[in-house]
């Protein structure tokens, strides 16, 4: 746990959450985004009704005040649903093609800050991507029938190509009869780490299990993506959900996971094991046993749906609404993994449609998420407090419900 | 089915016995209405004057008049459209025969020819808003019915490709499952893909009936608003029409319809045809390099992955004309197809190993007897199972590029999910239509279509799935109730009610004992009603100018795809799916005049209103893998549509139609939405709102040599450019479906009096790029041959 300026910087330089885009702002050496500035810009995604689902990116300077509507406004991108990665100052919109080899648009501003496309590449359907050095990550997982082989890739993210590929046996990985589902996949010093669940795969119960009660995560080395180990704990589930991250690492090297528990069977919560955060050590490929914070029993028996991070230990968690359940309107609470205290958020409203954790930014101090929060009433960007646990409503959008919020800087 | 053999045979012998009784009580006169052409009159009314005889002609315009007795008598014969006629007859100790000639009345002025529809503008004189293509008209081009239908006046079909590409009906602003398609009044429900619109050829039909919003009683079935009938030849006659094509992109089609009824009433018939092509048509895409990723913008290639065949073959025998039968057919309806999947929904995800196969094996019943038990009671049955079954097949672990280059991997994989999966949906329906006919002015109709599901999934890459064990069943019955009320000659009126039945037998898993991994399923059985009713009303103002309105409150029945999913469509089940239901209104006008004895102008106009709820629409599934089909909103569609139509003699004839609808999405909360959604009263994205066709031909008469004709002909389509997402969202840079503009052309030589034909065509002449679906391409410019042999003789 030494501390030196250098290794600070060299932290710094490594996206230390998949999404953690203000890791990108302090990235000396931006190349891309004609000229980098100092000034930020928000892009806000947000997807209009139920039918011609599509979704528009919105710009804003400024998301902790006013209004912004997609209503004839917005890039408009094809395709029903789309994620978002943001890496070396460009922002990608992935389309998720249900199996089909899917476009990717890239985007940058420009020096008037307008969002502008940078080029469009081919890309499989994937539902793991992370930005690790100066790659995009993406991994195709296969979930059920004779198929195991998971495909990874390799994308530069700043030229835009995919540059490596590697494969996985998910069957081979989980050894159990079952198969190795990645939830994610998270760089921790110079490895990757990719957590798994074991799932049946059997065409009926697809994301089942007969071990609801472990935790596993792959270590791959990179560039090679070589499988190293697996790594292994019995004190709470698997980490992370499907399309979900459960992995970050820390300013100190330090990696924390979050288990939710609610591994199912037959569609039925299987899980013994509470709801839970551990932590990998920095520099080792083991669980740390000394430590355990059981945040189901802190939170008064809810469990973990999703995670995101804030910074210096702190973490948005959303919760699921029904105690001891993996159901129920989420709510919102902020975990502090140094000091294992959890506190509800405050401010919030009542009821969340949803929230968009999984692309939580933070704000300029590094001290408060940035979430888009939709709800029946409308949607809202909200900022939380890591310390106080206290949101503040900021901008409102109008016209679609929040998908994701990135930021760049021109 | 048992009650149903069991009704079939108490018929059959009741009827046998009861002709017998008749046997002596008088003579008949028969015979047929027909035009001067010599082309039937279907729906003429015939009255004996002086006596209570009268009838309606058979849509083949046959009739039969029994028990009368010896003596002189005049016929009154009337139809709309022509004059009426005096027919006198001498009946003495034989059966009589008689032949009626009309003459239409435009004719009169000079030789008719509002060419193009004129033949079938008798299924007009319904109560309903129809549209009828005279198909034999078409039977020298390669269209398939799709395609053919296309041309009508508020209809689109949008298909994903070339041959054999899947297509989508939609009729003012209703789409795919909300529209039904029958042919001879039975639903094509499941019936394969071996045997659909897109690849049926318009010589297997004699015409096709559009019906837009009501769809009549006897036609049964569940449609939401608009449905199709296709009316293949049901004349007693011995004919053979043989053609074959040949055109670009190595395709093929060839069909062979052919037909003997003896004196005796035996008859056979057979359909056959076959669709081939390679489908490698030009297409204008961004290729992507397979290791890298980048693109190659804008290049130019042929598909390489398209090839589409199938056979089907339709072989029935029987008898017609007998006493105890005007029609009893047993028949078989037998086919293949096999597909190429050349892209995904969208043209960037490229394809090269799978496929899809299907076939089809339907035996099939169809029985008809006239004046049953009583004069003007009239009992039509059919019924017809299908054993066939759909697989898809996906087990090549390869990435393909527009190229054609690709990369293999080891292993199990596949392009895009692995998959071998077969389902089969033991589809059987049975109809029933009793139309009674009390008199001129009263008839009653009730009919009722049966028909039951019961799906069956395998796929050998996963033997031991328990969930293809499960039960999938489906029943529908939907029984309805009509009386039509003919005050006079100008104004008939039909009402109509409905009842809709649906049960669903399925089971949910659950786990038994609370153990892991443990699992048992418990079956369920759900059933919903719903009634609907309607009606509509026609007028002649004047013998040219007709004016009609219907409206009907509508329901469609989920499909069995849309409860239990259809994963080679990526589709998931919902159980808890309800009918839709919508009321549909429409008021239209068909006037017809001529002047200075050559001209003839023909105008149609028809505005509609649409008003639907709980409307089935896809969305995707809580993990976002699939699309599934949830009840939600309302769509309200403002329409209008119309087509004039010129002809010159009989050498020249014009038309064009357009269609304007205004569908706008009603929905004002979507679900966990307390505000008003931002696109309530938006127009409803992706589904073409204005379009039309314009067409002209020009006939040589006696070209070459007396007889002899040849054929000139244009078509036009038009479509405007609509928005893929809502047309209020977003910036200046939307993506849309841009205006089409598509031509052909063709020339037709038709020689010994229509024996031989020779059609040359070419599809797309400016090799425009044209756009139905997500921007999927369709084929660049295409020419196409056919020769066709035709002959026909008339068994009476």
């Amino acid at each position: 746990m030494k501390r030196n300026s250098k290794l600070a910087s060299l932290l710094a330089l490594i996206a230390f959450t998949t999404f953690s885009c203000s890791s990108d702002s302090d990235n000396p050496g931006e190349e891309t985004g004609g000229g980098v500035t100092s000034k930020t810009k928000y892009i806000i995604t947000a997807t209009t009704g139920a039918t011609g689902v599509a979704d528009y990116l919105l710009t804003a300077d400024d998301v902790s005040t006013g209004s912004i509507t997609t209503i004839g406004n917005g890039v408009e991108q094809d395709g029903t649903y789309r994620y978002y990665i943001t890496a070396e100052n460009n922002f990608f919109s992935l389309l998720y093609g249900q199996g089909n080899p899917g476009a990717v648009t890239t985007y940058n501003l420009d020096a008037t800050g307008k969002l502008v496309k940078k080029s469009d590449f081919q890309a499989e359907t994937v539902h793991v991507f992370a930005h690790i050095n100066k790659d995009i990550l993406t991994i195709k997982v296969p979930r059920s029938g004779a198929a195991s082989i998971a495909s990874m890739y390799k994308i530069d993210a700043e030229q835009s190509i995919i540059t490596g590929e590697a494969q996985q046996d998910t069957k081979i990985l989980a050894g159990n009869g079952e198969r190795a589902f990645f939830t994610w996949a998270t760089q921790v010093g110079e490895k990757v780490f990719m957590p798994y669940m074991s799932i049946k795969g059997d065409g009926v119960d697809n994301f089942g299990t007969v071990n609801p009660d472990s935790t596993w995560v792959a270590v791959y080395n990179y560039p090679e993506l070589k499988l190293e180990k697996v790594i292994k704990d019995n004190r709470t589930s698997y980490l992370g959900a499907y399309f979900t991250n459960g992995l970050f690492q820390d300013e100190k090297g330090d990696a924390y996971g979050f288990s939710g528990a609610i591994a199912t069977s037959n569609a039925v919560l299987a899980s013994k094991k509470p709801s839970a955060i551990v932590k990998i050590k920095k520099g080792t490929t083991e669980f740390d046993q000394s430590y355990f914070f059981n945040v189901e029993e802190k939170s008064g028996g809810y469990k973990i749906s999703s995670t995101s991070y804030i910074s210096n230990g702190k973490f948005l968690l959303l919760m699921y609404g029904n105690v001891g359940a993996n159901s129920g309107a989420v709510k919102m609470a902020v975990a502090d993994v140094y000091n294992q205290t959890f506190t509800w958020v405050t401010n919030v409203p009542a009821t969340l449609t949803s929230a968009t954790t999984r692309y939580n930014i933070t704000t300029e101090d590094g001290n408060s998420a940035i979430v888009g929060i939709n709800t029946p009433e409308g949607n809202w960007i909200y900022t939380i407090n890591g310390t106080t646990a206290v949101a503040t409503r900021g901008m409102k959008v109008e016209g679609g419900q929040i998908t994701a919020i990135a930021k760049l800087k021109y | 089915m048992t009650t149903h053999k069991f009704l079939f045979s108490s018929i059959f012998f009741l009827f046998t016995f009861l002709s017998f009784s008749q046997q002596n009580q008088g003579l008949t006169v028969s015979g047929q209405v027909v035009e001067n052409s010599g082309q039937s009159i279907p729906f003429a009314t015939l009255i004996i004057e002086k006596t209570d005889f009268s009838l309606i002609s058979d849509e083949n315009g046959n009739f039969t008049f029994k028990n009368i007795p010896a003596g002189k008598y005049n016929i009154v014969i009337t139809a709309v459209g022509f004059s009426t006629q005096k027919k006198q007859v001498v009946v003495a100790e034989k059966d009589v025969t008689v032949s009626v000639k009309l003459s239409n009345e435009l004719n009169e002025l000079e030789s008719v020819t509002v060419l193009g529809r004129s033949q079938v503008e008798k299924v007009n004189k319904q109560a309903y808003n129809v549209t009828a293509i005279d198909a034999k008209k078409l039977h020298n081009s390669t269209l398939d019915l799709a395609h053919a239908l296309d041309r009508v006046s508020g209809v689109r079909v949008r298909e994903s490709g070339g041959v054999g590409s899947r297509s989508e009906l939609s009729i003012n602003g209703f789409t795919g499952n909300q529209v039904k398609i029958f042919i001879d009044g039975v639903p094509m429900e499941n019936f394969g893909s071996s045997f659909q619109m897109n690849n049926i050829p318009i010589n297997l039909a004699e015409r096709v009936e559009v019906y837009k919003g009501v769809v009549p009683i006897w036609l049964g079935g569940d449609a939401l608003g608009g449905a199709v009938n296709i009316v293949t030849s049901s004349k007693p006659r011995t004919y053979l029409d043989a053609s074959y094509s040949f055109g670009s992109f190595n395709t093929h089609r060839s069909t062979l319809n052919a037909g003997y009824t003896a004196k005796s009433g035996f008859t056979t018939e057979i359909n056959a045809f076959q669709n081939y092509s390679d489908n490698n048509y030009w297409v204008n895409v961004d290729i992507a390099d397979l290791n890298t990723g980048a693109y190659f913008p804008n290049q130019r290639v042929r598909k390489f992955h398209d090839q589409y065949k199938n056979e089907t073959v339709i072989f029935n025998i029987g008898v017609t004309g007998k006493k105890y039968a005007d029609k009893l057919l047993f028949g078989v309806t037998v086919g293949e197809n096999k597909a190429d999947i050349q892209t995904g929904a969208r043209m960037k995800s490229v394809f090269g190993k799978m496929q899809q196969r299907g076939n089809t094996l339907m035996p099939t019943v169809k029985y008809q007897v006239r004046d049953l038990f009583t004069k003007g009671l009239n009992v039509n049955l059919t019924a017809n199972y299908n054993f066939g079954q759909e697989q898809n097949i996906d087990t090549v672990f390869r990435r393909y590029n527009w190229f054609g280059d690709y990369k293999e991997y080891p292993g199990d994989g596949s392009e895009r999910s692995r998959t071998l999966r077969k389902f089969k949906n033991n589809n059987g329906i049975s109809t029933t239509n009793i139309m009674y006919t009390l008199n001129d002015r009263h008839s009653f109709t009730v009919n009722n279509t049966f028909s039951s599901s019961d799906r069956k999934e395998s796929d050998e890459l996963v033997p031991e799935s328990l969930v293809y064990q499960q039960p999938k069943k489906i029943q529908k019955n939907i029984l309805g109730v009509g009386y039509k009320f003919d005050y006079n000659e100008k104004w008939s009126t039909s009402v109509f009610g409905k009842s809709y039945f649906l049960k669903n037998i399925y089971s949910r898993s659950y786990n038994p004992s609370g153990n892991v991994g443990d699992v048992a399923y418990q079956q369920y059985e759900d059933k919903t009603s719903s009634y609907g009713f309607g009606g509509g009303s026609s007028y002649y103002l004047r013998p040219n100018l007709q004016l009609k309105g219907t409206f009907e409150k509508s329901y469609r029945l989920p499909s069995i795809n849309e409860v239990f999913g259809n994963v080679n469509e990526n589709l998931e089940g919902n159980l808890d799916l309800r009918p839709e239901t919508s009321n549909n209104f429409n008021l239209g006008f068909s006037y017809q005049t001529s002047f200075n004895k050559v001209n003839a102008l023909t105008f149609d106009m028809n505005v509609l209103y649409r008003d639907a709820t709980d409307f089935i629409r896809p969305t995707l599934n809580n993990n976002q893998t699939m699309t599934t089909n949830v009840n939600q909103g309302r769509v309200t569609n403002h329409g209008i549509d119309g087509e004039i139509r010129y002809s010159y003699r009989n050498k020249f004839t014009a038309g064009i139609n357009a269609t304007y609808q205004n569908i706008r999405n009603m929905t004002e909360y979507e679900p966990n939405q307390d505000y008003v959604s931002p696109v309530y009263k938006d127009r409803i994205p992706n589904m073409p709102y204005m379009f039309g066709n314009a067409d002209a031909s020009y006939i040589f008469n006696d070209f070459g040599r007396k007889g002899n004709n040849l054929a000139l002909g244009y078509n036009l389509l038009y479509v405007h450019a609509y928005y893929l997402y809502w047309p209020s969202m977003g910036g200046s840079d939307k993506l849309d479906i841009p205006e089409q503009f598509n031509h052909d052309l063709n020339a037709v030589y038709t020689f010994a009096n229509g024996k031989y034909n020779i059609a040359l065509e070419c599809k797309n002449v400016l090799d425009n790029k044209l756009y139905d679906n997500f921007s999927l391409q369709k084929p660049s410019r295409a020419f196409n041959i056919k020769f066709r042999y035709f002959f026909s003789k008339s068994t009476k």
